[in-house]
C-alpha cells in the first residue's frame, strides 16, 4: 500500500516535470491559429513565422553567440582554476574553491543588479560583453566541477613520469594531462553553454535595445502580446537546441556524468 | 637546476590562478561590494545615488507594514514549495534507488534535461496549460462543466505551484544521490535487529540522506528567491515577491533602494539556509559514504 502511494508521487512528478514542455512542444507543430490541444494536424507553419520574425531570430543567433563566447571564456578560465584547485589542500585552495563556487548558489538576481550597476559606475559597457561577462562568471563553477572530476581521476603517477624524463611543467601538460582531461573540458563547456543559452536572471538587466537573448525575448512576448503560438515554436527551438546537446554529451562523458551535474 | 625547476612550477601555478582570480575579484567581488556601498546612499536624481550616507532605505524596508507583507508572502512561497518539493521529491527518489543502474540514470536523465531548459519555456507551458484559453479551460468548457473560463493563474497557488514543478528536479537528483551512496549494509543490519521498515527509514535511512535533502532544500529556496520571470508570469503584476520589488525599484531608477532591498533578500537567503542546516544537521554524516 505504501509503495503504491509513493510509486504514484514519483508519476506525479515526472507528469508535472515533464508535462508542460511536452505540451509546448506539441503546440508548436500546431495548424492552428491559436491554442488548440491536441492540435487537429501537424504543420511547420509557425517554425517559419519564427525565422521571419525579426526580432526572434536576432535574439536567437545573438543567444548562440553569446553562449558560445561566454562558454568559450568560462572553458578557459575554469580550466585554469580547476587545474590550481583541484588538487591542492589547505585552506586557500579551499577558500578560493568556495568563491569560484559560490556563483552555483548565490541569488543570480542580486550578481545582475550588482553588474548593471558596475558597469554604469565605471563608465559603460556594451550589453554584448556584460552579458559574456556574466554568463562566463555563472559558468565557470560548471566547468571547475567538470574539469576537477577528470584531473581527480588522473593518476599523478603518469605525471611524475613525464617530469621525471626531463618533460617541463607545459610539455607534460600538453602531452600527458591535457589528452586525459578532455571529455571533462568539453563537457564544462557544453554544461556552461547550455546555461548561458537559457539564463534569465542576469539577462534580465543586461540586455538592452538592440542586444537582447531568445529567453528574455520569449519573456517580453508573453508579457506583453500573450502567448501567439509563434512562442511555441521559438520554445521548441530552445528545447530542440538543449536535446542536441545532451546527446552529445552523453556520447561524449556517459550518462552518469550528464545526471550527476547539476 | 631543481630550484630552478620549483620556481618555474610556482610561476605556472600563479599563472594559471591569476587571470580566474582577477575576473572573479573584477566582475563578482567588486560589483557587490560596491552595490552594498550604494545601499547606504540617499537617492538622487540626476546621479545614480546621492552623496550623503543613510541607513534610511533599511529602515524603510524594516518598519514599513507593505515590505513586511511581500517578505511574509515570499517566506511561505518558499515554504509552500519547500514543503512539497520535499514529499514528492524524496518519494521520486526513494522509488528510483532500487532500480538497476542503467534504468535509475536514464530516469533521472528526464528530470535533469528540463533543468537546462530555459525556465521561461517551462513557465510558458504552466500558461498553456492554466491560462484562460489553457488546456484545463478548453477541456472543462468541452465537457459543459463550465461557461466562463476559471482564472487560474495570476494567485499566490499558481506561483507557489508552478514554481515548485520548475525546482522540484533539484531537490530528487539531490536525495537520489545521496541515497544512492548509502551502503546496504546499514539498512540490513537494521532489519537483522528486527527493525520495521518504517523504523529502518526513520532510524537509518532518513539520518544517512540528510546532506541530500539539505542540499536539495538549500538549492530550491535559493532559486524560489531569484525565480522574477517565473513569478511574474503566472502571478501577473499583483503576486509580488522580494525579487519583484528589486525590479520595480530599478524600474522606478532607484539604485539606492534596489540595492538594499537585494541585501535583504541575500539575508533573507542566508537566515533561511542557516535555518535549514540547523534542523537538518548533515554534516553528523559527512565523512561517512
Amino acid at each position: 500500500m505504501a509503495h503504491i502511494v509513493l510509486v504514484a508521487l514519483a508519476g506525479l512528478t515526472y507528469l508535472l516535470v515533464l508535462g508542460p514542455i511536452v505540451i509546448v512542444l506539441i503546440t508548436a507543430f500546431s495548424p492552428t491559429d491559436f491554442f488548440v490541444f491536441p492540435p487537429p494536424g501537424l504543420s511547420l507553419r509557425w517554425f517559419a513565422a519564427f525565422f521571419n520574425t525579426d526580432s526572434l531570430r536576432d535574439a536567437f543567433l545573438r543567444s548562440i553567440q553569446i553562449a558560445l563566447t561566454s562558454a568559450l571564456l568560462a572553458t578557459l578560465l575554469g580550466s585554469m582554476a580547476a587545474l590550481f584547485v583541484a588538487r591542492r589542500k589547505g585552506f586557500l585552495a579551499s577558500l578560493l574553491q568556495t568563491l569560484f563556487l559560490a556563483p552555483l548558489i548565490f541569488p543570480a538576481i542580486v550578481l545582475g543588479l550588482a553588474l548593471l550597476l558596475f558597469f554604469k559606475l565605471i563608465g559603460g559597457m556594451p550589453e554584448f560583453i556584460g552579458l559574456v561577462l556574466a554568463h562566463s562568471i555563472l559558468g565557470m563553477p560548471f566547468v571547475i566541477r567538470a574539469v576537477s572530476a577528470s584531473l581527480l581521476a588522473v593518476d599523478p603517477v603518469l605525471e611524475e613520469a613525464s617530469q621525471s624524463l626531463r618533460a617541463g611543467p607545459l610539455r607534460t601538460f600538453g602531452l600527458i594531462t591535457l589528452p586525459l582531461i578532455w571529455p571533462g573540458i568539453l563537457s564544462g563547456a557544453m554544461f556552461a553553454f547550455i546555461l548561458s543559452f537559457g539564463e534569465l536572471n542576469t539577462a534580465l538587466f543586461l540586455t538592452g535595445p538592440g542586444v537582447t537573448t531568445l529567453p528574455i525575448e520569449i519573456f517580453s512576448y508573453l508579457q506583453f502580446q500573450g502567448g501567439q503560438l509563434v512562442i511555441a515554436a521559438a520554445s521548441a527551438v530552445q528545447v530542440g537546441m538543449i536535446a542536441v546537446m545532451v546527446v552529445i554529451l552523453e556520447r561524449l562523458v556517459g550518462l552518469s556524468r550528464v545526471v550527476r551535474s547539476n | 637546476m631543481a630550484d630552478g625547476f620549483r620556481l618555474t612550477r610556482r610561476w605556472a601555478a600563479l599563472a594559471l590562478l591569476a587571470p580566474p582570480l582577477a575576473v572573479f575579484l573584477m566582475f563578482f567581488v567588486a560589483p557587490l561590494v560596491s552595490l552594498f556601498w550604494v545601499s547606504f546612499h540617499a537617492p538622487s536624481q540626476t546621479e545614480l545615488f546621492g552623496a550623503e550616507l543613510t541607513v534610511e532605505h533599511y529602515a524603510t524596508i524594516f518598519t514599513d507594514p507593505f515590505y513586511h507583507t511581500i517578505i511574509l508572502r515570499t517566506l511561505s512561497t518558499g515554504g509552500v514549495i519547500l514543503l512539497l518539493c520535499l514529499v514528492l521529491g524524496y518519494a521520486t527518489a526513494y522509488v528510483l534507488a532500487p532500480l538497476p543502474q542503467r534504468q535509475r540514470l536514464f530516469l533521472l536523465l528526464l528530470l535533469v534535461v528540463p533543468l537546462m531548459v530555459s525556465n521561461v519555456v517551462r513557465a510558458y507551458g504552466w500558461i498553456a496549460i492554466l491560462g484562460r484559453q489553457g488546456l484545463i479551460n478548453s477541456l472543462l468548457r468541452d465537457t459543459g462543466l463550465i461557461d466562463r473560463p476559471l482564472l487560474l493563474l495570476n494567485s499566490f497557488e499558481a506561483v507557489s505551484f508552478g514554481l515548485m514543478t520548475i525546482l522540484l528536479p533539484y531537490m530528487v537528483i539531490s536525495v537520489a544521490n545521496a541515497l544512492n551512496a548509502i551502503d546496504v549494509q546499514y539498512r540490513e543490519a537494521a532489519q537483522s535487529l528486527r527493525a520495521n521498515p518504517f523504523k529502518t527509514f526513520v532510524h537509518v535511512t532518513w539520518p544517512l540522506s540528510s546532506p541530500g535533502v539539505a542540499s536539495g532544500m538549500l538549492l530550491v529556496f535559493l532559486l524560489t528567491l531569484s525565480a522574477y520571470v517565473t513569478i511574474t508570469l503566472l502571478g501577473g503584476p499583483r503576486m509580488k515577491l522580494l525579487v519583484s520589488l528589486v525590479f520595480d525599484a530599478v524600474g522606478a531608477f532607484r539604485w539606492p533602494l534596489a540595492a538594499a532591498i537585494s541585501f535583504v533578500l541575500l539575508a533573507l537567503a542566508l537566515v533561511i539556509s542557516a535555518l535549514i542546516l540547523a534542523v537538518l544537521r548533515p554534516q553528523r554524516v559527512q565523512g561517512r559514504g
